[in-house]
């Protein structure tokens, strides 16, 4: 009925990759996001999905590390024993966020630097995780581009001679390249016209795929969401008000709010 | 013979929350056993529930009450009450659900589709393409086409890459809603040859067939959905 994107044993690994217990965020007197709870496991995809101001994008604030919640506990497991991202130092934290887990943000330039070459962009993150072989590092940046369908002879141009949709893949060549186990996606989509989203769609599910990626995408697109994601969990008002496989919400919503939204759209 | 689906007070209402809150009982009460290598055919009229039926046996569709019960892997699974990574996992190995329409997704060939699910299963490239096109031939789809999206492909062409994803690697379970319904008499007739493979080999079997030539050759089985109707 839809494409699977997880690999063949993700019922098999023992642990979670990442536990989420009771994490808010408050604006003042405004709730962001509210006594969320959920575990990931390994090679899932979960969509975030809700109108704007649900509270989508600052629950994966918190999630990624980018903000830290008010109240709850983000637990990451990489190797070893799990650990609450926000107990480490700033500094290791931010160090996790360039190694254990990747974030693509919705605009490329928040996720790029403007002023370094593509092959740079790329070939920081090997840096950052300790390559040091410059020959290797420019292969695998080759290698990289390649496989977000950007050609070889780009790699010296700056990413702001690259189109939108360019510029998109070469964020996601960057975050890729150091092969986390977990990716954030804000909307990754979003922006773009429909046959770029297209092509970005399936270069996503392709690479999801084949990589045994988790991911957590949050988008308002329920269409982007059917196709990338096994599970999905509907926000409003800062509140998860349904969450269950991808399919079983979208096919048969029970919550008012999920059939409202469902409907709302010609056809997914 | 091995039980593979068991079927336990399925009950299902729709509730419809921004239509004045009004609540469409479908069934209620349902209770039926499926062996390996029998087909069941779900009979009743139009609009009975057959499909939501099947829906729900996919784990698709949620029923307000019941279990139902999946061998996979040698285990009875209750669908209903299984986390979603566990769905999938019973879905990649053991249940297939063969609809009449193809999803199509952008860029995606026809021969990648039906590669997808044995590719999933481990299958290597080589075999899994020597597989899909033997597949694809077998469903008198024009070669020239198995390199191209199916986007613009007939009804009747995207029907047969969706079927011959879903019997390239024949699940042990199989769900079928209406595989025929724009097909020409030929393609019919090889359709019909596959679900019978199938169910030969061991495969539960559950459709919903209109065409009654097709049902009649189909089912080992009946099972009329409006007995379940009535109670709701």
């Amino acid at each position: 009925m839809t494409v699977h994107v997880s690999p063949p044993d993700a019922a098999l690994d023992p642990a979670p990759l990442l536990s989420i217990a009771r994490v808010s965020r408050f604006y003042g007197e405004r709730i962001g996001c509210a006594d969320v709870s959920f575990e990931l496991w390994p090679g899932e995809v979960l969509g975030i999905v809700g109108e704007s101001g649900s509270g989508k994008s600052t629950l994966l604030r918190c999630l990624a590390g980018i903000d830290r919640p008010d109240a709850g506990e983000v637990l990451f497991r990489g190797s070893g024993q799990p650990l609450d991202i926000y107990s480490v130092a700033e500094q290791e934290r931010r160090r996790l966020m360039r190694t254990a887990w990747g974030i693509v943000h919705q605009n490329p330039r928040d996720g790029l630097r403007m002023d370094v070459s593509a092959g740079g962009n790329v070939g920081e993150r090997l840096m950052d995780r300790g390559d040091r072989h410059y020959g290797q590092i420019r292969e695998r940046a080759l290698d990289w581009l390649a496989r977000v369908e950007i050609a070889g002879e780009r790699m010296d141009d700056r990413p702001r001679q690259f189109s939108g949709g360019m510029q998109q893949r070469l964020q996601i060549a960057r975050v890729l390249v150091s092969e986390p186990k977990l990716v954030f996606m804000d909307e990754p989509t979003g922006g773009l016209d429909v046959s770029v989203q297209a092509r970005l769609l399936d270069l996503l599910r392709v690479l999801v795929r084949d990589l045994g990626l988790a991911a957590i995408i949050v988008t308002h697109d329920l269409a982007v969401a059917r196709l990338l994601t096994d599970r999905l969990m509907v926000m409003k008002d800062g509140h998860v008000v349904e969450q269950g496989l991808t399919d079983q919400v979208l096919d048969d919503p029970h919550h008012a709010y999920t059939q409202l939204l469902t409907s709302a759209v010609l056809s997914v | 013979m091995t039980t593979m689906i068991h079927v336990e007070n399925v009950a299902k209402t729709f509730t419809l929350h921004n239509q004045g809150g009004v609540r469409l009982p479908v069934f209620d009460a349902v209770n039926f056993s499926v062996a390996a290598g029998e087909a069941l055919v779900l009979a009743g009229a139009s609009g009975a529930g057959k499909s939501s039926l099947l829906r729900i046996l996919y784990g698709n569709y949620r029923p307000t009450s019941g279990h139902i019960h999946i061998t996979h892997a040698g285990r009875a699974i209750d669908i209903v009450a299984a986390v979603p990574r566990t769905v999938l996992d019973i879905r990649r190995r053991t249940l297939g659900f063969v609809s009449q329409f193809l999803r199509v997704i952008p860029r995606v060939s026809a021969l990648d589709i039906v590669r997808d699910p044995v590719l999933a299963r481990g299958m290597s490239p080589e075999q899994a393409t020597a597989r899909a096109q033997a597949m694809l031939a077998r469903l008198n789809l024009p070669e020239r086409l198995w390199n191209l999206a199916p986007a613009t492909f007939s009804g009747g062409e995207q029907q047969r890459v969706n079927i011959a994803r879903s019997f390239v690697d024949p699940s042990p379970i199989m769900l079928i809603d209406e595989p025929t319904a724009s097909l020409d008499a030929t393609n019919r007739d090889v359709v019909v040859e596959l679900i019978a493979e199938a169910r030969q080999n061991g495969a539960a079997i559950v459709g919903i067939f209109h065409d009654e030539a097709v049902r009649s050759q189909v089912a080992t089985r009946y099972l009329d959905i409006t007995d379940f109707r009535k109670a709701a």
